[in-house]
């Protein structure tokens, strides 16, 4: 059914220089139902951080597409992926967002599994004159089919017809090392989780994260008082990360910048950052030089928009957030957004860093309003089909490069594609790789 | 030697706050507010537990000194928002309010509030609810806000929350 629809979704034509995506797409409730077979329960999906159950018995529950998960570890210490679901009745085990539990009992009937998610307990269950064919069953949380850690970062899928995870973050994995690698110790989480919806499809949030184009357009307010705060710099105000760049301003010449986008849809939006003391990482400057090499921690410096393909986000611009969509209706999305910071922060940094990350990423804060109430005003003109064409797929095309460029090979990284962009070229191509993602995802779990 | 903080006090400026807010008089909101005030809205770290030290984790706002205030109020009125444009309707409702403790210069008071919110663009109402905590000093012989923290019972937000709306 969807293979028809496809061409009247994407419109992907390369040799005339022609890549289009239909309004539907974002507000068409059957495209939705589709989307969560085959591209969120069809494929990897991020889960959380191994940092978010440090310890034996501590657990987390997230999503995959609409499915509970329950990420637990077991007394060994070893990790795993579950459907939170009781194989008894379907009742949700795992009740909470993140705790320690030797034993999760369920609330409904007190079946009870352990850290690893095997039942320990029917209750009545000699009384219950069960067949023998139920207990030749297996009665444990169901384990997620493929469940896997790249560095702390945990993926799963409902699918075990994947390519391995190795394979699927591919190069890309580069881009979380420059994360994890901040710290010896690695990444965690700063305590406290800020979660928002929007009136919105999902894929407006997937596309804005990579999206240089709109940041002076949506964001003036934002700038403008940062550039209020420059002028009068008291200990009352935080200083910003975008005073030590240039890149983003419209202005600055030559390359500031540019996007990779990599197999299975993975995209990176970067801009040339300085190595400067509005940044936290500042007091690790030398040190991650030592370690990791000067080319490489200049790339820890720059600004970093990271798409995981197709729900985690990092971005590492005005301070760090990691960010996972959920999709609740093809209308309707819902934000699970966490401050990351490496581990073992001097406390000064981690102050700064967080200050930086409430004025801009919280939805209270003076920049992710601008841009959600924006997605709610895409939503509402997707209705039309007047054009269905959208045209915001277009820059960069004629700039695109197969492979890498001189900033990736410091990295060792070969993406598929590579743009490098001056201050207003804002590259659009990179979401092409969503796309050509989304539609492997679709038509694979189409035809299965 | 002036008197300690009386409840009629106390309730006459929760009351006028939430009228400065609900009629966009933010000038003179700000008025109430000392120089170095702090002005907190912490994250919540699960279902039970409200984050309690902004120094090392999440606040959904936290600033200490009201310029930063000033800059949301310049935000919210410099039509460069569409976050803030047009603006949504709000009234705070202030109840069960009490002192904590007073003296003649300094007290604290606690109450509950409830911000139905209307914003027409979208047709959507909301009301965020939860306590505040009011640190006042008397400054010149008036009542004046030193801290104020807003415990946010329902936190995960539809689109957008600001100054305004809690």
């Amino acid at each position: 059914m969807l293979k028809g629809r496809l061409a009247e979704l994407i419109d992907d034509r390369p040799d005339d220089g022609v890549f289009r995506v239909s309004r539907a797409i974002f507000d068409d409730p059957n495209v939705f139902d589709l989307e969560m077979h085959h591209i969120f329960e069809g494929g990897w999906v991020f889960l959380g951080l191994a940092a978010q159950a440090p310890g034996p018995y501590d657990y987390f529950t997230t999503t995959i597409g609409r499915v509970p998960v329950l990420v637990s570890r077991d007394s060994d210490g070893k990790l795993h992926g579950l459907v939170n679901s009781c194989p008894h009745k379907g009742s949700r085990v795992a009740q909470r967002l993140h705790g320690n539990a030797r034993l999760h009992v369920c609330p409904y009937h007190s079946w009870s599994f352990d850290s690893a998610g095997q039942n320990k307990a029917i209750k009545w269950r000699k009384a219950g004159c069960y067949a023998e064919s139920f207990d030749a069953s297996s009665h444990d949380l169901p384990v997620l089919p493929v469940f896997g850690e790249y560095r702390g970062f945990l993926f799963g899928s409902l699918n075990a017809a994947v390519p391995s995870l190795t394979e699927h973050l591919g190069e890309a994995a580069i881009l979380l090392d420059l994360i994890a690698d901040q710290s010896e110790e690695g990444v965690e989480l700063v305590p406290g989780e800020v979660t928002f919806t929007y009136d919105a499809n999902w894929k407006l949030q997937l596309e804005n994260c990579s999206d240089a184009y709109h940041f002076t357009s949506a964001h003036p307010s934002y700038i403008r008082v940062l550039e209020q705060r420059k002028e009068q710099t008291d200990a009352s105000v935080v200083r910003s990360v975008w005073e030590s760049s240039e890149y983003w301003t419209g202005d600055a010449e030559g390359i500031q910048g540019g996007s990779f986008s990599f197999q299975y849809g993975h995209v990176l939006n970067w801009g040339r950052f300085e190595i400067s003391d509005a940044l936290p990482l500042y007091d690790r400057a030398t040190v991650l030089a030592e370690r990791h090499g000067e080319a490489k921690r200049d790339w820890m410096f720059n600004m970093r928009n990271l798409t995981i393909f197709p729900n985690l986000q990092i971005a590492e611009n005005a301070s760090s957030q990691l960010r996972v969509i959920r999709p609740v209706g093809v209308g309707k999305t819902e934000m699970r957004t966490w401050c990351i910071a490496p581990k073992g922060e001097a406390a000064e940094a981690h102050r700064q860093r967080i200050r930086q990350y409430e004025d801009f990423f919280n939805p209270s804060g003076m920049a992710t309003p601008d841009d959600t109430v924006s997605y709610e005003n895409c939503q509402r003109g997707f209705a039309s089909r007047v054009e269905p064409w959208l045209q915001g797929y277009a820059r960069g095309m004629t700039a695109s490069q197969p492979g890498g460029n001189l900033f990736s090979q410091p990295l060792g990284m070969e993406p598929q594609f590579n743009v490098l962009a001056d201050a207003q070229l804002c590259d659009e191509t990179l979401y092409h790789s969503y796309y050509r993602e989304w539609a492997r995802r679709m038509l694979e779990g189409s035809a299965s | 030697m002036n008197a300690p903080l009386s409840s009629r006090e106390a309730e006459e400026l929760l009351y006028t706050e939430a009228l400065l807010l609900d009629e966009s008089r933010w000038d003179e909101w700000l008025e109430l507010y000392l120089p170095d005030s702090v002005f907190w809205v912490p994250a919540w770290r699960d279902e039970t537990t409200p984050t309690q030290d902004p120094e090392s984790e999440l606040s959904l706002i936290y600033y200490r000194g009201r310029r930063n205030l000033e800059d949301r109020v310049w935000r919210a009125r410099s039509g460069m928002s569409v976050a803030s444009t047009p603006p949504s309707r709000v009234v705070h409702a202030i109840t069960n309010v009490l002192v904590e403790r007073a003296d003649s210069s300094e007290a604290v008071i606690s109450s509950c509030f409830t911000v139905h919110l209307y914003d027409r663009r979208s047709d959507r109402t909301h009301v965020f609810f939860g306590r505040y905590q009011h640190a006042l000093q008397r400054v010149d012989g008036a009542w004046r806000i030193a801290a104020k923290k807003i415990l946010l019972l329902n936190d995960v937000i539809p689109t957008v929350v600001d100054f305004y709306s809690i």
